[in-house]
């Protein structure tokens, strides 16, 4: 009896020790290893109210291969448009058009929207109607107007491109190409657009000296019209408001007075939503012309115009919109004030982010996008 | 001066109307009747409609307009709506449940929050109102049909309109 539990030990023994070495000497390569959590780095002031989910957490490489899919024109059903045909870098993730041709020609609907500093958005969309970037990627991937094309094919698609199974081995631990990785995957990569570094940010740090005009203009954004008292003011930071010049409300800024597009009233089916859209962000406002949810202002000249002498009285038009103006309805700005005001906007351009190679198309300079490569999977 | 002012009159009598012409049509896309939602740390979610409110017991509040102008707003206390959905008030406000908190949502996405003791009569005789009429009316179509009346605060940031849901929450740190 005895002998025989010696003997169990002795094998017992040299087994874990050949599991052991075994362990110790296994070539670095051939470990699972897992993805490396991504730092988020943004400034204090954006504050933390942020919409990162524990079921997606962000990785260096969940992040990488997002920004692949974000930029793969095989995402679409014939091969032609990626979400960066209407969300270009060089225009702060827009396309300079007031409504954007999916992959068969046919015109979006409402305008591309900057895609800037997403991690603090919590509804997508002019009206609010994604929850959450997962939920939003899953729009234009399959909109039968946008890149049209379903989940299930994409996955069929990216699995027979073989750059992609080690992609998705390093941000999921396995080659398995789904549409649930797909859509997480973009989801991280827009997470990360985050931009801080315009000017108006360094002189929130203190770093930078506004001008005179910027300083007068960033002075009329945020202060409230009052007649009574005599101060004069564009009241602009109402709604666009705080450093992150962005606020998640909807609202009816004038546009019309009889609303072609209901706008949040889509979501809400509420009458006293129709007409109201959700307040943008600004940063990057002088890259992402034309303006508004139908594109209808081409420049900010029209937009600080529109403010100051043509908003539209409607059932909805936003109470900050109506009687607090320097005068009834519209504000009514002199040419010096409007000027001013536009040096402020001008300040929000952060070339940093629109030059930032961890945003850009990592397909650009690899030929990786040739015409033949294209043609390659055709479904 | 004046002539300005009768060409703005004109506009508004011109598309105000054209406005309101719209509404109807506006009722295929929905057009639902406003409710409000008490969601959250309560026994019984509830779903109050303005006929709910009407049969509550109801009572008022005076607050400012921004022009500072008082107004008589009526509606219910929310503590009153708290003891229907079953929140933790009066003798209940204690231990952990002080770390309880209300967050406003309005329609147009603003939130504002009040500690759940800044709400209760056994702590403050402040009664914020959830309101439905101002100067016995119903209250006008931009701040309607329900709003938040904070009686006494100097800004009136809380009193915030067309409210939609009242979610009570832990704060979880
Ligand atoms: C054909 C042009 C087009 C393509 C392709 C496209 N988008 Fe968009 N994008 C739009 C339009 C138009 C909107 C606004 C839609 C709306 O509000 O109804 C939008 C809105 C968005 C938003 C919402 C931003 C916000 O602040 O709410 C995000 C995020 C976004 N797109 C990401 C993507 C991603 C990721 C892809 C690729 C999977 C993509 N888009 C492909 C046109 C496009
Ligand atoms: C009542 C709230 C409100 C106020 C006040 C306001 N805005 Fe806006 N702003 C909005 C909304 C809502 C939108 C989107 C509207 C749409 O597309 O239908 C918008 C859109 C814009 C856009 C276009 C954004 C884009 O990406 O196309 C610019 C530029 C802009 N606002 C600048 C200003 C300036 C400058 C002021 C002050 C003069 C101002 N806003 C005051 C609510 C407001």
């Amino acid at each position: 009896m005895k002998r025989h539990y010696r003997r169990y030990g002795i094998v017992l023994a040299t087994g874990t020790a050949v599991i052991f070495l075994a362990a110790a000497f296994r070539p670095p390569h051939a470990a699972r290893r897992n993805p490396t959590p991504y730092t988020l780095s943004y400034p204090a002031y954006f504050g933390n109210r942020i919409n990162t989910t524990d079921d997606n957490p962000l990785t260096n490489e969940g992040v990488s291969l997002g920004r692949h899919l974000f930029y793969e024109k095989r995402l679409s059903a014939n091969n032609s448009i990626s979400c960066g045909s209407c969300h270009q870098q060089a225009h702060a993730f827009t396309d300079g058009r007031a409504f954007s041709p999916g992959f068969d020609g046919v015109f979006t609907k409402r305008s591309a929207m900057s895609l800037c500093n997403l991690l603090w958005v919590r509804h997508f969309f002019w009206d609010g109607r994604a929850a959450s970037p997962e939920e939003q990627v899953v729009t234009p991937l399959t909109d039968a107007h946008e890149m049209g094309q379903s989940l299930d094919s994409s996955a069929r698609k990216l699995r027979a491109i073989h750059s992609y199974a080690p992609l998705f081995t390093a941000a999921f631990g396995s080659d398995s190409i789904t549409p649930d990785r797909i859509v997480r995957a973009i989801a991280q990569f827009e997470r990360t657009l985050i931009s801080a570094q315009s000017p108006y940010d360094r002189y929130i740090r203190g770093e930078y000296q506004p001008t005179v005009t910027e300083q007068r203009g960033l002075v009329l954004f945020y202060t409230n019209p009052d007649r009574n008292r005599g101060i004069r003011g564009a009241g602009c930071g109402n709604c666009h408001s705080g450093p992150k010049v962005f606020n998640e409300t909807y609202h009816n800024n004038g546009l019309d007075s009889i609303p072609t597009d209901p706008g949040r009233a889509d979501v809400t089916g509420m009458d006293y939503d129709r007409g109201r859209f959700r307040v943008v962000t600004l940063r990057n406002i002088a890259l992402t012309a034309p303006y508004m949810h139908d594109g209808r202002f081409a420049t900010l000249q029209a937009v600080i115009d529109h403010y100051s002498d043509h908003i539209l009285p409607s059932l909805t038009l936003s109470p900050s919109l109506k009687d607090t103006a320097n005068r009834p309805v519209n504000v009514q700005l002199t040419p010096e004030e409007k000027a001013d005001l536009l040096a402020f906007l001008r300040m929000l351009t952060d070339s940093s982010f629109i030059t930032d190679p961890r945003f850009s198309d990592p397909f650009a300079d690899a030929g990786h996008h040739t015409k033949t490569d294209h043609h390659i999977i055709s479904e | 001066m004046k002539r300005r002012f009768f060409v703005l009159v004109a506009i508004f009598c011109l598309v105000l109307p054209s406005a309101w012409a719209q509404a109807p049509q506006t009722a295929s896309t929905g057009g639902q009747p406003a409710v409000v939602k008490v969601t959250g740390e309560v026994l019984t979610p509830l779903t109050l409609t303005a006929t709910d409110l009407a049969a509550m017991p109801r009572t008022t509040a005076v607050a400012k307009d921004k022009q500072g102008v008082p107004h008589t707003f009526s509606g219910v206390a929310l503590s009153e709506i708290f003891n229907k959905a079953g929140v933790t008030t009066g003798r209940q406000l204690r231990g952990e449940n002080l770390a309880k908190y209300l967050l406003v949502t309005c329609a147009d996405g603003y939130q504002v929050v009040f500690s759940l003791a800044e709400l209760d009569s056994s702590f403050t005789d402040r009664v914020v109102i959830l309101a439905d009429q101002i100067e016995g009316r119903p209250l006008p179509a931009g701040t309607g049909p329900f709003r938040i009346v904070v009686p006494g605060e100097k800004k009136p940031a809380r009193n915030c309109f067309q409210v939609t849901t009242l979610a009570i929450r832990f704060a979880k740190e």
